[in-house]
């Protein structure tokens, strides 16, 4: 039965699960960091902030923000890094979500119980089609420029883009620059909301 | 003196104090720089407003739901006894680890998550057994990190299972010849895991085989590749004894995100990592993201594979040489459904054919 226990193993799980045997960093399963709620406390809001300057709803970003901390939850990323690596992961959930609807659906067929989405926009002053527009724009930019731009709106300072994104100090402001420039361009200036 | 870049004029805006005094001078006694700078004040107020501002949120609340779906002890879980042999296992981890790798590669700490990597068939790799073994264990380039219950949890009926991983249990028609009475159902929650190419661990590897690991490319230390894979979902049936004879699976196929790290760059850089048989590095060499084809590696002294037809896709059939088992596995839309058991490939073919 060998060879039918593995097929069978293969291709129904890709047996990702004896990988954490070899992992060398892997924590024990069902087990989270001690730190996880002080770090949670200290960073959710900015999580959220993040996913929702890129998904233009609180809700969704929420979701985002909690599936993020459950990541870091089961990581071993050092702490003094924790914020850096929540809200770079946060922006990539987040534009992983914009560019691809159809994982997302997937994701809430599975996980059934996820409240409806509501078309909430985080601030009433930016129009709905607005934020469309926004978001279509950043799943265009470059990821690292995209990132880079969302991180530095989102309140964290050059130094602490650079360490996240792993660029230089000198170069985060290049990177946001190109961001804004090409955002800018693509966001019809003189549309009016008809 | 020269105008400082727009990314100065930029920061200039955020942190002056981050600018070197002799820039802002020049900023302040510079025209050209002024009016510059006033764009990129401009663009930067526009794109920022577009954004957004934070939104309130309540981090109580969110402690509470968090805390409320972090993982539950594993005790909570019923104890199934492990039917699936680890040593069987570990190699197809490794390959589809490998092949996943191969795709393309990635950046830090969630840097850059690019979709590198959907499967969209499946390809069987033909080992030799010896080699199968010999796949390289990714652990030795790296860290991986696992998300995830790994492990196959019974559940009481099919309608649980799909509750539980939102994937149609396949209802099969007619059992094969000699397989009957009803299935016990397994789910395998979603996995992610996240490898982490480390040029010092690939460099000891390397030299625990006497070799000396070729310099790997700018940028690919500390990269990483996060592969996402499940929920799975199988119907097994068993004999009186509690082995497995018949099963019949869908999972989520595997998908990989990477920061796009040329996909060429990292192939070739991986393929001259010392220790990697020859036959399975030429094999994996024709892999591409482009074709998102998922390696099912099959010890080619036993198992022999073709290709036949599944309501309307391509699928492939393994056979062991002995013509005791058959399986045959396909993938559609993202969906990968396989149906295997000791039984012959018309019959399992049948099954296929069959599956709503």
């Amino acid at each position: 039965m060998d060879l039918v226990r593995q097929e069978r193993w293969t291709a129904t799980s890709p047996a990702l699960p004896a990988a954490r045997r070899i992992a060398g960093t892997a924590r024990p399963a069902g087990t989270v960091r001690d730190d996880l709620e002080p770090v949670f406390r200290a960073e959710y809001a900015r999580v959220v902030a993040v996913a929702a300057r890129v998904l233009g709803s609180r809700d969704q970003a929420e979701d985002v923000a909690q599936e993020v901390f459950l990541s870091f939850g089961r990581s071993s990323v050092p702490a003094r890094e924790a914020r850096g690596w929540l809200t770079v992961a946060a922006a990539h959930t987040a534009l992983n979500l914009i560019r691809s609807g159809r994982r997302r659906t997937a994701r809430e067929e599975v996980v059934g119980a996820e409240p409806a989405i509501v078309p909430d926009v985080a601030d009433a002053v930016v129009s709905r089609e607005e934020h469309a527009r926004v978001r279509a724009a950043l799943s265009r930019l470059p990821r690292k420029q995209a990132v880079a731009l969302v991180l530095r709106h989102s309140g964290l300072g050059y130094a602490e883009v650079a360490a996240a994104l792993d660029l230089s100090v000198g170069s985060v402001g290049t990177t946001v620059r190109r961001a804004e420039s090409a955002l800018r361009k693509e966001l019809n200036p003189h549309a009016s909301p008809d | 003196m020269r105008h400082p870049t727009e990314g100065v004029l930029r920061r200039l805006l955020d942190e002056p104090a981050g600018v070197a005094d002799a820039d802002r001078a020049h900023v302040a006694s510079c025209p050209a720089c002024l009016t510059t700078l006033e764009s990129v004040r401009a663009d930067a107020g526009a794109v920022g407003a577009a954004l957004g501002s934070a939104p309130r949120v309540d981090v109580d609340a969110g402690w509470a739901r968090l805390a409320a779906t972090a993982p539950a002890p594993r005790a909570a879980a019923p104890a199934r006894r492990r039917r699936w042999a680890p040593a069987l296992r570990r190699p197809a981890v490794a390959a589809l680890g490998f092949a996943v790798v191969l795709s393309g590669a990635g950046v830090a700490a969630a840097n850059d998550w690019l979709p590198i990597f959907r499967t969209e068939q499946v390809e069987p790799v033909a080992v030799r057994t010896g080699e199968l073994v010999a796949l390289p264990d990714l652990s030795a380039f790296g860290d991986l990190e696992v998300t995830g219950e790994g492990e196959p949890t019974e559940v009481a009926d099919a309608r649980t299972a799909e509750e539980r991983t939102g994937l149609t249990v396949p209802d099969v028609g007619d059992l094969p010849v000699g397989v009957s009475g009803e299935p016990s159902y397994q789910v395998v929650d979603e996995l992610s895991a996240v490898f982490t190419f480390s040029a010092d661990k690939a460099a000891a590897a390397a030299a625990a085989t006497g070799e000396e690991l070729p310099a790997p490319p700018p940028g690919l230390d500390g990269s990483r590749v996060r592969l996402q894979a499940g929920p799975a979902v199988a119907a097994v049936w068993s004999q009186d004894s509690g082995l497995p004879v018949f099963a019949v699976g869908r999972a989520v196929a595997p998908t990989a995100f990477s920061d796009g790290v040329p996909f060429e760059t990292v192939r070739d850089y991986l393929l001259s990592i010392p220790g990697i048989p020859a036959g399975v590095a030429q094999q994996l060499r024709d892999f591409s993201p482009e074709g998102a084809t998922l390696p099912l590696p099959v010890p080619a002294d036993m198992v022999t594979t073709s290709t036949a037809e599944v309501g309307g896709r391509e699928a492939t059939v393994l056979e062991s040489r002995d013509g005791t088992m058959a399986g045959v596995v396909w993938v559609e839309d993202g969906v990968l459904t396989a149906v295997a058991g000791a039984v012959s490939t018309d019959e399992v073919l049948a099954v296929a054919r069959g599956l709503r």
